[in-house]
């Protein structure tokens, strides 16, 4: 009898035990498993989408982009006119050349349009994104017929950018028509 | 026996003491938590709250842009209407009344980053603040701020052209 009883009460404890030891299971498993702020993620996809819609449509307000014929200005934005002129002439990109020679419709900076998008791009967002402890990454192709790897006309990474590894929210495809074929740009940003 | 007893009595006060150990290490540890979920909590919802001022502000048509039959393009601002916007959103009681309504406690500013950095406009500023002996005093606990990048449109010679700005949120608790 008293044997009995005595086993019942270690039965008890193991049974506390094991009720304990699942609390703190359950504790762990909540830590583990929450999930990002609805804020966090909201604020990087939407981020990621303005950024390169805002980038893609800027107007190009340096004097030597500017094109004046017939007494009209023009203004060129960055994801259209300079882009199309970047694809048009992407094999005569090498970094640090002044203007890419007699095909090239733009030199802004006096650099060739493809090294002009890079670096006018990479300043704008060092200045936003960068200040506000973003990673980020841009990449823009063209898409020429027939060719199994796209030529990247831009390339910009930040804090070694956002490789799949990483939890990282795009802003979707920003593709634009060119003789060349399509171009295709796209912003990666992650914490 | 009696002694047997003894060391058996001490036992059992051992393990009750260490049980209790454990739970009021547990109670102290969840008591902990919570009150670190609630400030977490708390931030997200006042984070929630700063997207929801952006993305009102965002289609506000009071700012944004419009094309010819008044479709409005994202994430873009009409510098001409931004121009005007600190007088519109605090021109009168009536007008700041209408839209504490819609943004409360905040502060909104629209900055331009290119081509000239210097650029920015403060659409809307409420700090939550009680007025003591006719000073203002703070009163807020915590500040939270979203940005966005926009464009901001001008309007020359019927050609648009957009600068690079950002949209900087604040919202008071």
């Amino acid at each position: 009898m008293i044997k009995n009883k005595q086993g019942q009460m270690e039965m008890i404890g193991l049974v506390v035990i094991v009720i304990l030891i699942t609390l703190g299971m359950l504790f762990m498993a909540q830590f583990a498993l929450k999930e990002d702020p609805a804020k966090k993620v909201f604020t990087r996809k939407g981020l990621a989408y303005s950024t390169l819609s805002a980038l893609m449509k800027t107007s190009a307000y340096n004097e030597d982009c500017v094109n004046e014929y017939s007494g009209i200005r023009e203004v060129p934005q960055l994801g259209k006119k300079i882009l199309e002129d970047c694809a048009l002439n992407y094999a005569t990109k090498e970094p640090g050349l002044n203007a890419c020679g007699a095909s090239c419709i733009f030199s802004c900076r006096e650099k060739h349009s493809c090294v002009f998008l890079e670096e006018f791009i990479a300043e704008t967002l060092e200045e936003t994104l960068g200040k506000w402890g973003k990673s980020y990454e841009l990449r823009s192709v063209v898409l020429v017929p027939g060719t199994d790897f796209p030529p990247e006309l831009i390339l910009i990474k930040n804090k070694g950018g956002c490789p799949k590894t990483k939890e990282r929210d795009s802003s979707g495809s920003f593709p634009i028509h060119t003789p060349m074929g399509l171009v295709e740009s796209e912003l990666y940003i992650c914490d | 026996m009696n002694r047997k007893a003894q060391i058996r009595m001490t036992e059992t006060v051992a393990v009750l003491f260490i049980f209790f150990v454990l739970v009021i290490f547990g109670i102290f540890f969840y008591y902990k938590y919570s009150q670190i979920s609630i400030l977490e909590k708390q931030q997200e919802l006042l984070g929630m709250r700063a997207i929801d001022t952006t993305l009102k502000i965002l289609f506000l048509p009071e700012l944004s842009c419009t094309k010819g039959d008044a479709e409005p393009e994202d994430n873009c601002f009409d510098l001409s209407k931004l121009g005007s916007a600190s007088s519109v959103f605090g021109g009168s009681a009536e007008h700041l009344s209408y839209y504490f309504d819609i943004f409360k406690y905040a502060n909104i500013t629209v900055h331009e980053i290119y081509p000239d950095s210097t650029n920015s406009w403060t659409i809307y500023d409420k700090p939550k603040v009680i007025m003591e002996e006719g000073r203002e005093i703070k009163n807020w606990k915590d500040y939270e701020s979203t940005f966005f990048i926009v464009t901001l449109r001008e309007e020359s010679e019927g050609n648009p052209k957009y600068r690079a700005g950002y949209l900087e949120v604040g919202v008071y608790s």
